[in-house]
């Protein structure tokens, strides 16, 4: 197989998705540890995609591997500590930004951190890792002398 | 005040319509709006066609009667643009750029050199549009006739009629001008209403303490789901976002490439504004019922509507109307001109056609599948709802694989594409059919969109690894644009 960034990512997490659901039809139910195999499928898919996209020959993602790591850390420590930490949601609970611990490290944390992070990352990457004119020259360029079908 | 609102609203769509019927002269203005969108007009058009009206019925209701866990739909929408920017928007943009391309499937069947491909990627879409279609178009009757109350059948056909209309006449460059009118509303509406949530229920905070006081379930962070019943939501609204053919044939439009830069920001910073609204409905109207102020609602999908009825000004009330109507038209444009295309573009290249007036025959195709969708929406019973559940499980499963890792992966083959397609197909269609006819569900925790996506991954890594020798199988140019 032709490797690339993020391809091993991508497929790690395919397979741990799969062990997740195909734990899920045991007799009995999903074990513990299935939601623990989807969390981490999940963040492997979506970094590795990621990755995946803005690889080129040639070229080293650079500070994009920071921004990436950080995704995964936010994906798994959320959605890890919504597992592991005790329910606390009742009438006296403490609140963080307004919604109980769990819930805020989910929503806040998960929705709106790596919303934050990644369209700038993109943006201050964009002409190092992914388009400048030299490219969209060679590409025009390319159409001109290709056969249209 | 409402009629007037939505009456304005409907105006302002059909100058839209005039305007962009008179530049509308090709196949390329009619299908890609000639290329020649702005990155704002992009990014809106793209946040607009995300969003169909579940975001301003559906999901409230669902977070209503789900609590937290209903937020994993939507929650995704902090990654997904930029995924799909680095995956999708540039491969896609270069390609057009290429070879003139217009839709996803051309997109396949360049890459693999396969009309095949082409063929069944197209079928797939067809199949997830019908249903998708007929739900939104029901969804518009709903609006209409609770607005006009022109009765729930006429409303169907008038909101049928009206987003036909500026469809067929100025194609896709109506339908990115509207979205762009109304991607404004759903977020303007969105914001003014989460302001009248935190003012009602003493912010977030006052909100969670009356609901913790009775349903502490509610806020628990997967609401009322399991654990992976919630991820699986997560999974498939967010890798399956990168296979959306409404919203990611979008990138085509683009003027220019370089603008890419901040399309991330631009439609992540807009979807969240705009999910605001599911997110403040859904918990106020939580709260109230938990402390006796209004009684159980007896439809989880009346929580918007009820909402707007008890707590806000009619002005806004109007607003949010306009909103959901914009979401439902935004959606059902961007379908038509994605289902046309497959007709009279995708099919006839993978039979070995080419039709001659691509622009013609678009206009009448989206007049044909837009009354199939309609009728099937009309009188088709419970079939319609079965439809519209797979729509995005549907395109995520057939495309994602072949399109989103093909166009990054150089060791993807023809016959991984072909056979990830396939089994999103027939995984989804046999599952959900079986579901249907209550022939076989899954265990808690399992979803057919869910379990399809993967299956089609394995089966696109699996297959693309057996019939690797093919791999080097890629025109120049199609090589260049995958390497940049």
């Amino acid at each position: 197989m032709a490797a690339r960034p993020g391809l091993a990512p991508v497929i790690t997490g395919t397979l741990g998705i799969a062990a997740a659901y195909g734990s899920a039809l045991l007799p009995g139910g999903a074990p513990a540890w299935a939601p623990w195999a989807m969390v981490i499928g999940i963040s492997l898919t979506c970094i590795g995609t990621m990755a995946l996209g803005a690889a080129r020959p040639g070229r080293r993602l650079g500070p994009m591997v920071w921004a990436l790591g950080f995704v995964f850390v936010v994906l798994v420590g959320c959605f890890g500590a919504a597992l592991i930490l005790p329910a606390g949601e009742g009438p006296g609970a403490r609140l963080l930004l307004g919604l109980p611990l769990r819930a805020a490290l989910v929503v806040y944390g998960i929705g709106l951190l790596p919303a934050v992070v990644l369209p700038v990352v993109y943006a201050r990457t964009f002409r190092a890792l992914t388009l400048d004119e030299s490219d969209l020259e060679r590409i025009r360029a390319a159409g001109r002398s290709a056969e249209v079908p | 005040m409402i009629p007037l609102v939505s009456l304005l609203y409907f105006g302002a769509v059909a100058l839209i319509a005039i305007w962009a019927t008179r530049r509308t002269r090709t196949a390329r203005d009619f299908f890609v709006a000639g290329g020649g969108i702005g990155i704002w007009t992009l990014a809106i058009a793209a946040m607009t066609a995300t969003l169909s009206g579940f975001a301003f019925i559906g999901g409230p209701g669902l977070l209503y009667a789900q609590g937290l866990g209903a937020l994993f739909i939507v929650l995704p929408a902090s990654l997904t643009n930029s995924m799909t920017a680095w995956a999708l928007a540039k491969r896609m943009r270069l390609l057009g750029e290429l070879r003139g391309l217009i839709t996803v499937p051309d997109a396949i069947g360049v890459r693999y050199r396969s009309p095949a491909a082409q063929g069944l990627a197209a079928v797939a879409i067809l199949i997830a549009i019908v249903g998708y279609m007929g739900t939104n178009l029901l969804a518009l009757g709903l609006v209409i006739d609770a607005v006009f109350g022109t009765g729930f059948g006429w409303g169907v056909w008038i909101g049928t009629a009206t987003v036909l209309a500026y469809s067929v006449s100025g194609g896709m460059l109506a339908g990115v001008y509207a979205d762009l009118f109304q991607g404004s509303i759903k977020a303007v509406a969105s914001v003014l209403v989460f302001g009248y949530v935190l003012h009602l229920g003493g912010g977030v905070g006052g909100l969670s303490r009356t609901i913790l006081a009775h349903d502490p379930g509610f806020l628990a962070p997967w609401g009322r789901l399991s654990p992976l019943a919630a991820l699986s939501f997560f999974f498939v609204f967010s890798v399956g976002a990168l296979g959306q053919p409404h919203v990611i044939s979008k990138f085509y439009m683009l003027r220019n490439p370089l603008h890419l830069k901040w399309y991330p920001a631009v439609t992540t910073g807009a979807l969240i504004v705009t999910l605001l609204l599911y997110f403040g409905i859904g918990l106020t109207m939580k709260a109230e019922v938990a402390r006796g102020a209004i009684a159980p609602l007896l439809r989880a999908d009346d929580a918007t509507p009820q909402f707007l009825l008890h707590y806000t000004p009619v002005l806004l009330a109007g607003l949010v109307f306009a909103g959901v109507a914009a979401a439902i038209m935004g959606t059902v444009n961007a379908f038509m001109n994605v289902g046309a295309a497959a007709i009279t573009h995708d099919i006839p290249i993978a039979l070995g056609r080419r039709v001659s007036n691509e622009l013609f025959w678009g206009r009448v195709s989206t007049v044909g599948l837009t009354l199939v969708a309609a009728t099937v929406a009309r009188y088709s019973g419970s079939l319609v709802a079965f439809l519209g559940i797979f729509g995005w499980g549907l395109f995520a499963s057939t495309l994602v694989p072949a399109l989103a890792i093909g166009l990054n992966w150089p060791g993807a083959t023809r016959a991984g594409a072909i056979a990830s397609i396939l089994t999103g197909l027939l995984v989804t269609l046999g599952f959900e059919s079986a579901a249907f006819f209550k022939l076989y569900t899954f265990p808690a925790g399992i979803t057919i969109s869910g379990l399809s996506l993967v299956l089609s991954l394995l089966v696109f890594f699996g297959v693309s690894f057996l019939t690797r020798r093919g791999a080097g199988e890629v025109d120049g140019d199609i090589k260049l644009a995958m390497e940049i």
